[in-house]
């Protein structure tokens, strides 16, 4: 029992990471029909930024608090710009043409950064500061729980509460969810698609630079090529709770950590991608619209 | 329907394979005799590993220097020319070619030993180019009867028994777990200490891991549930940094103790106060060799950080084969093969070697460390009785 809650706490932990990022495949995959590839290294990039802030910040004595604060805020702002950024450059003026032209675009654009990011910061691993967070926690049902683990958990769910209420409940909102229907009775209702989508995507890249920045001060390590397994598992997460299906982006990704954790503590770590991704392809054939997706009538 | 996501599924396919590597083609006009003399160093230059590969090229350069200052080889000057092998047998082998292409004489170099594996082979297809390893320590590697395969560094099978040593006699471990990533090196090691615990009655558990996660959680719950005395992690310092930050936040209490492969500094910024207390099984850094001190300081000055731990056998490398080459007063790679081989007593910054038959360097050295107050510090070693004593 308390073997199994402790797998459950690891699950949980890391799926909050997968699902922040999920929630930016599925909202831009939900209004403009893109698999965006570079979503995964916006991520990747976010933890670069704080990591940047957080050397910045130690230089100037800050406090560890408000470092945290700053490294969180000035990444999800610099990456919610260059996703902005990305939309305009490289995907925009291909909305028209062929889903393959822009696909393949995505999977440039993630090239370019991934590789900018190798040329900007080294090959090897950066850390963030070892000791920044405390290692403390407390015991639940015979499991070791972190308070950080906690503070990751609650932050995500936090984010992603506020990405519903303002997709539920905002003109924005409910501009982006017109959208998401049908493009053009949404223009002729007045409603300015550029922006929309234009927000969408500094949404989306807010939320992937908190999961870095969050990921980063958790794990230490960060990588240029560490968005490159996230965006995989997070569009994993996406499809599995229906891909353009906000609340199924966010249970997809903690299924998926949770999935992972108990079939490396069960059977073996070497086992956990075979049967995260057997638990997808059994979701497909029997629900081909992932486990929150709706039937919606298909165009093109 | 269906088929929108078989689209997708094909798409995220074709991301994956598209990530596989990309070596770098640079066009080579040579051969002239006044021209250098290439000395290939393939190594991981991108990845989970590259800044051990940068150390093992620096380490290279200060050597290539060295010689050129004192009038060079044959009386021409040693270019080192690295190449990234990226840690992955397919990239190995295009860095091989790469190499091949680009004339060089011999190559010294190497790091992850899954990847030298195909780049000796390629030399050896490609009239026997000598091939001086500096970290690849799977016993295979010089098992093959290739007659252009040296290395100055030990084996595996020479660090297993040495670890297994270590956790009997030494921590007096009644429980062990064995743990690999499932590369070449880390499985070759891992059956190595295995076998040689069960000289010591001692029957281990062996788990294996994903290399290349960010977390170890479940698998050291896992492990954990095992209560065990030590843990002994064959991998690399990527993941040995994560695992014992990990255990530390999970209150495990179990001994931590890693193979050569976890010498490196990233393990101490990872795991910061977590690290305290970890031991490994290394062959000697350079900074506890006698023979190495002013190497390290000319490291220190010129690179503006301690020489990693595999530099200074590559320095070692690159000096046997410019010695080889004088010797044999030819760059042709038989007279190398045969020149190095018949090296005795060799004086490296790594202490006195020669080359047994296979190409082994003879004698082999092994130490432990351990992290006091976040600085790796030489331990235990061996003395000559079979005692563990504390490293002077």
């Amino acid at each position: 029992m308390s073997v199994f809650v402790q797998y459950l706490v690891n699950g949980l932990t890391i799926g909050s990471f997968y699902a922040l990022v999920a929630l930016g495949y599925t909202m831009i995959y939900g209004i403009i029909r893109l698999i965006n590839f570079a979503h995964g290294d916006l991520f990747m990039v976010g933890a670069f930024a704080g990591w940047l802030v957080v050397a910045a910040g130690a230089g100037m004595h800050l406090p560890v608090a408000m470092q945290l604060l700053l490294a969180l805020l000035v990444a999800m702002v610099v990456v919610g710009l260059l996703a902005m950024g990305m939309e305009r450059v490289a995907y925009q003026p291909l909305l028209k043409s062929s889903r393959l032209a822009i696909l393949i675009t995505a999977l440039g654009v993630s090239l370019a950064l991934e590789n900018g990011a190798m040329i900007a910061f080294g090959a090897g691993f950066d850390t963030y500061p070892a000791n920044i967070l405390p290692l403390s926690g407390f015991h639940l049902f015979g499991a070791q729980v972190g308070y950080v683990q906690v503070a990751m958990f609650g932050l995500a769910i936090l984010l992603m509460a506020g990405l519903y209420l303002f997709v539920q409940f905002t003109p924005v909102g409910t501009a982006m969810r017109a959208l998401s229907f049908d493009q053009d009775a949404a223009r002729l209702m007045g409603i300015n698609v550029e922006g929309v989508v234009l927000i969408t995507f500094l949404l989306g890249g807010s939320l992937a630079a908190a999961s870095g920045v969050m990921m980063g001060l958790y794990y230490t390590q960060i990588n240029f090529m560490m968005g490159f397994l996230m965006g995989l598992r997070a569009f994993t997460a996406a499809v599995l709770g229906g891909i353009g299906n906000i609340p199924g982006a966010m249970v997809g990704g903690l299924l998926i950590g949770v999935l992972q954790s108990l079939s490396a503590g069960y059977i073996s770590s070497q086992w956990q991608d075979v049967i995260v991704f057997a638990v997808l392809i059994l979701v497909l054939v029997f629900k081909p619209t992932g486990l929150f997706g709706e039937r919606v009538v298909e165009r093109m | 329907m269906a088929r929108r996501y078989s689209w997708i599924l094909a798409a995220a396919g074709a991301m994956s394979l598209l990530v596989a590597g990309c070596g770098s083609a640079t066009t080579s006009s040579s051969s002239s005799s006044s021209a250098p003399i290439k000395i290939g160093v393939p190594v991981p230059l991108s990845g989970s590993y590259a800044s051990a590969g940068e150390d093992i090229v620096d380490g290279a350069k200060l050597a290539a220097a060295k010689i050129n200052g004192s009038g060079g080889v044959l009386g021409r000057k040693i270019q080192i020319v690295p190449v990234d092998d990226a840690c992955d047998a397919q990239t190995a082998t295009q860095a091989a070619q790469n190499l091949v292409s680009q004339n060089v004489t011999a190559v010294a170099g190497g790091y992850c030993s899954s990847a030298s594996l195909p780049e000796l082979q390629v030399f050896h297809s490609q009239g026997d180019l000598p091939f001086v390893l500096d970290a690849s320590t799977n016993p295979q590697l010089t098992e093959l009867g290739y007659n252009d395969v040296f290395r100055t560094i030990g084996r595996d099978d020479e660090q297993g028994p040495f670890a297994a040593n270590f956790i009997a006699n030494f921590l007096h471990a009644k429980k062990v777990v064995v743990m690999d990533d499932n590369s070449t090196y880390a499985v070759g090691l891992q059956q190595d200490t295995v076998k040689a615990l069960k000289t010591y009655g001692i029957t281990a558990t062996v788990q294996h891991l994903t290399p290349g996660q960010s977390d170890y959680t479940s698998v050291l719950t896992q492990i954990n549930q095992l209560h065990p005395d030590v843990l002994y992690y064959t991998g690399y310092f990527t993941e040995m940094g994560l695992l014992l930050k990990q255990a530390h936040q999970l209150g495990y209490k179990f001994q931590m103790v890693g193979g050569d492969a976890t010498n490196d500094p990233t393990v101490l910024s990872t795991a910061g106060s977590a690290a305290n207390g970890f031991m490994l099984t290394t062959a000697p850094l350079a900074q506890f060799l006698g023979t190495a001190k002013s190497y390290v300081t000319e490291y220190t000055q010129k690179y503006g950080h301690a020489p990693g731990p595999y530099s200074v056998y590559e320095y070692d490398a690159v000096s046997v084969l410019a010695q080889a080459i004088k010797n044999a007063d030819s760059t042709k790679a038989s007279k190398i093969n045969a020149a190095i081989g018949k090296i005795h007593d060799f004086k490296g910054l790594t202490g006195t070697f020669s080359f047994n038959k296979i190409g082994d360097r003879t004698p082999a050295v092994y130490i432990t460390l351990r992290v006091v107050n976040g600085n790796f510090t030489a331990y235990k070693e061996l003395n000559d009785a079979g005692q563990w004593v504390s490293v002077k």
